[in-house]
């Protein structure tokens, strides 16, 4: 029984970045913008809150940076794609790219070490034995469901990703409405670096989150709800990996495959039914613009 | 009128590289200063990295090998409207596939270098083919479908060459990696043949058959795209899918085609790293140049010929990044950067153009 509680409460922790980010993905692509680049956003934000954290010597002050830090990069998608209206993956491959650089540079020039920072000790508080900010995760969840479906800022913004054309003529600002749900999914990048440990940065930790993120928002069916199950699955895949692994017979690589081949094996089997914004991933041009 | 406004239109589209370029070494010289370095240094160490000596000059070329694979393995299937993320993995698997038939094959040198080159590519197609099905015939995005796939290949690459491939006796401590690859396979170097020409480069420079490989496979991509009958099939497809249907062409076909091939392009871009440099496969050769293609591509305008100038350029900034780190307080890290926000500025660019020529459009129509 004590294995299986901690089954669970460890899965909780290993799974919620991937939510996090998920959730940044459910808002920047309900309001029409394709983000994949959730996982550079998430290798800044990493940086930023054990910066933040050594710097102010206290959580909410890494926390505030890693907010700040999150919406700076999600900023320059937003520039890139809504206002000049770019091609909203090859815009996220670029940021991917300067955020690898962003991250080693500022550890450079601010500890003097490229690939590691020192250690952070200004860390959430645990509770139940895990970080407590894993344990926000839920609250979140139901805070960005009730957000997007019962209040007039989610309505508009899905319907800018659903049919900006509609919703332009109706008064609604679409250009604002794609701001905010980029810079939205900034923050829940910023989230996703309280839960992914905190403590220290080095280079490169993110380690594909910000993709499997991305996989889970579709796996999820860009419902908040949906998109946080299936983070859940892939973190608890991953779970049960680490404890597991010596029991198991099957080699650990095959279990480390397991979410990927899964999510392959849903998409098809999803194909044909478009569950997506219907206008995400095309730039909206006003009056041919 | 109508040449006029196309003569101009190629002419920005050429020239949006041009000022990325520059604004990314503005860029640069910006965060030397801040970070307390003379531009005057920067620029004279970045000058002494890529042309202090012939050797450094062919190191740059020598590492663009690589990079102008992956950039022209994107370009072909974006030529076809696809968007292979995934040329990573299929590199990976493609380098496996190539290094097996280099390592249990056993063929004279004429026969069997070839035979590897064939063997990599086929691995890449293969890793490309069902991210191409569920893309073509069930409408899964590609975007997707690549980015696990190429997760996947990276969990397989590493049970293999760890298990069943591994290469490595008991009590060895080498990273995990396969048995050696027989002679007759591995790729010699042409620096002899340079030098006999007289350029002095020194002969720890890799200007391996690799380079030819990437010449061969330029010409014979450029040409497909733009003088075969499948290449105008694929660039119609590119530029307006909905046409092509009407216009009759088999959309669906030739998109697995163009994906397939993307692909087998994709598994030639580790054999420089392979055949050359290793002489084995593994699990640590050179990752994320996949996603470095992808910019190449778009700054090269998806064409062969243009790609060979920005897989040199790419190859510099990486070059000038090491320089900077090794003859100023500028870390590495500033060619990421500066990569990134060049890709940024070329694309805005293009928009902006784009419209600039829209409006000229509009005009003429009006005149």
């Amino acid at each position: 029984m004590n294995i299986f509680l901690e089954f669970i409460v460890r899965g909780l922790l290993i799974s919620s970045p991937i939510a996090f980010a998920s959730l940044g993905g459910v808002f920047s692509e309900k309001s029409g913008v394709i983000n994949i680049a959730l996982e550079g956003i998430m290798l800044v934000t990493t940086f930023a809150i054990v910066w933040g954290g050594i710097a102010t010597g206290s959580f909410l002050g890494g926390l505030l940076f890693a907010i700040v830090a999150g919406m700076i990069m999600a900023g320059i998608h937003a520039v890139v794609t809504v206002t000049f209206k770019v091609d909203q993956i090859v815009s996220g491959v670029a940021i991917n790219l300067l955020a690898i650089g962003v991250g080693r540079f500022l550890s450079q020039n601010i500890y003097g070490q490229e690939t590691q920072s020192p250690f952070n000790s200004s860390v959430p508080p645990d509770f139940l034995g895990i970080n407590l900010m894993a344990w926000i995760l839920i609250p979140v969840t139901a805070l960005v469901w009730f957000i997007l479906f019962k209040t007039k800022f989610g309505l508009r913004l899905r319907s800018v990703g659903e049919n900006p054309e509609a919703a332009d003529t109706l008064g609604i600002n679409v250009t604002l409405m794609q701001y905010s749900g980029v810079l939205l999914s900034g923050v829940m990048c910023a989230l996703a670096a309280t839960v992914l440990y905190p403590s220290q940065w080095v280079t490169g930790m993110t380690g594909g989150r910000g993709y499997i993120a991305l996989a889970a928002m579709i796996f999820g069916r860009w419902h908040p709800v949906g998109a946080v199950a299936a983070s859940l699955l892939f973190g608890y895949a991953d779970t049960f990996r680490v404890m597991f692994e010596r029991e198991i017979p099957i080699p650990a690589q095959f279990v480390q495959m397991l979410p990927y081949v899964l999510a392959v094996v849903v998409l098809a089997s999803f194909a044909g039914k478009a569950f997506g914004p219907a206008a995400v991933g095309k730039p909206y041009r006003k009056g041919g613009e | 009128m109508a040449t006029a406004t196309s003569r101009r239109e190629t002419l920005l589209n050429i020239l949006a590289p041009v000022i990325g370029f520059l604004a990314a070494i503005v860029i640069l010289l910006i965060i030397v200063v801040i970070v307390g370095e003379t531009p005057g240094n920067a620029i004279r160490a970045i000058i002494r990295i890529a042309f202090g000596n012939p050797s450094r000059t062919a190191t740059i070329i020598s590492t663009a090998i690589p990079l102008y694979i992956a950039g022209i393995a994107v370009a072909f299937a974006f030529q076809a409207g696809v968007f292979n993320i995934g040329v990573e993995g299929q590199y990976f698997v493609g380098g496996l596939v190539g290094a097996m038939a280099g390592i249990y094959l056993r063929l004279p040198p004429v026969i069997h270098i070839p035979v590897v080159v064939l063997a990599a590519m086929l691995g890449g197609a293969l890793w490309a083919t069902v991210p191409a099905l569920l893309k073509v015939g069930r409408g899964v995005h590609e975007v997707i479908t690549t980015i696990m796939f190429n997760n996947i290949a990276i969990y397989l690459m590493n049970y293999l060459v760890n298990k069943p491939l591994s290469g490595i006796e008991t009590g060895e401590s080498l990273e995990p990696q396969t048995r050696a690859i027989a002679e007759t396979a591995l790729f010699g170097r042409l620096n002899g043949f340079f030098q006999a020409l007289g350029w002095r480069i020194g002969n720890h420079v890799y200007l391996d058959y690799s380079l030819i490989v990437a010449l061969v496979f330029g010409i014979v991509t450029w040409i497909v795209i733009y003088k075969l009958r499948f290449g105008f099939e694929v660039r119609s497809i590119g530029e307006a899918i909905d046409v092509s249907r009407y216009a009759g062409i088999r959309v669906k076909r030739v998109q697995i085609s163009a994906f397939l091939v993307s692909g087998a392009l994709a598994g030639l871009i580790g054999l420089q790293e392979i055949f050359a440099i290793r002489g084995f496969y593994s699990y640590q050769i050179a990752a994320g140049l996949g996603f470095d293609g992808i910019a190449i591509a778009l700054i090269g305008l998806n064409n062969p010929l243009g790609i060979v100038f920005s897989a040199l350029l790419f190859s510099f900034l990486r070059q000038a990044g090491y320089g900077l780190q090794l003859y100023t307080s500028v870390p590495n890290s500033v060619s990421w950067v500066i990569t990134g926000l060049m890709i940024i500025i070329i694309v805005v660019t293009n928009e902006l153009m784009s419209r600039y020529v829209r409006n000229l459009r509009k005009k003429e129509v009006g005149v």
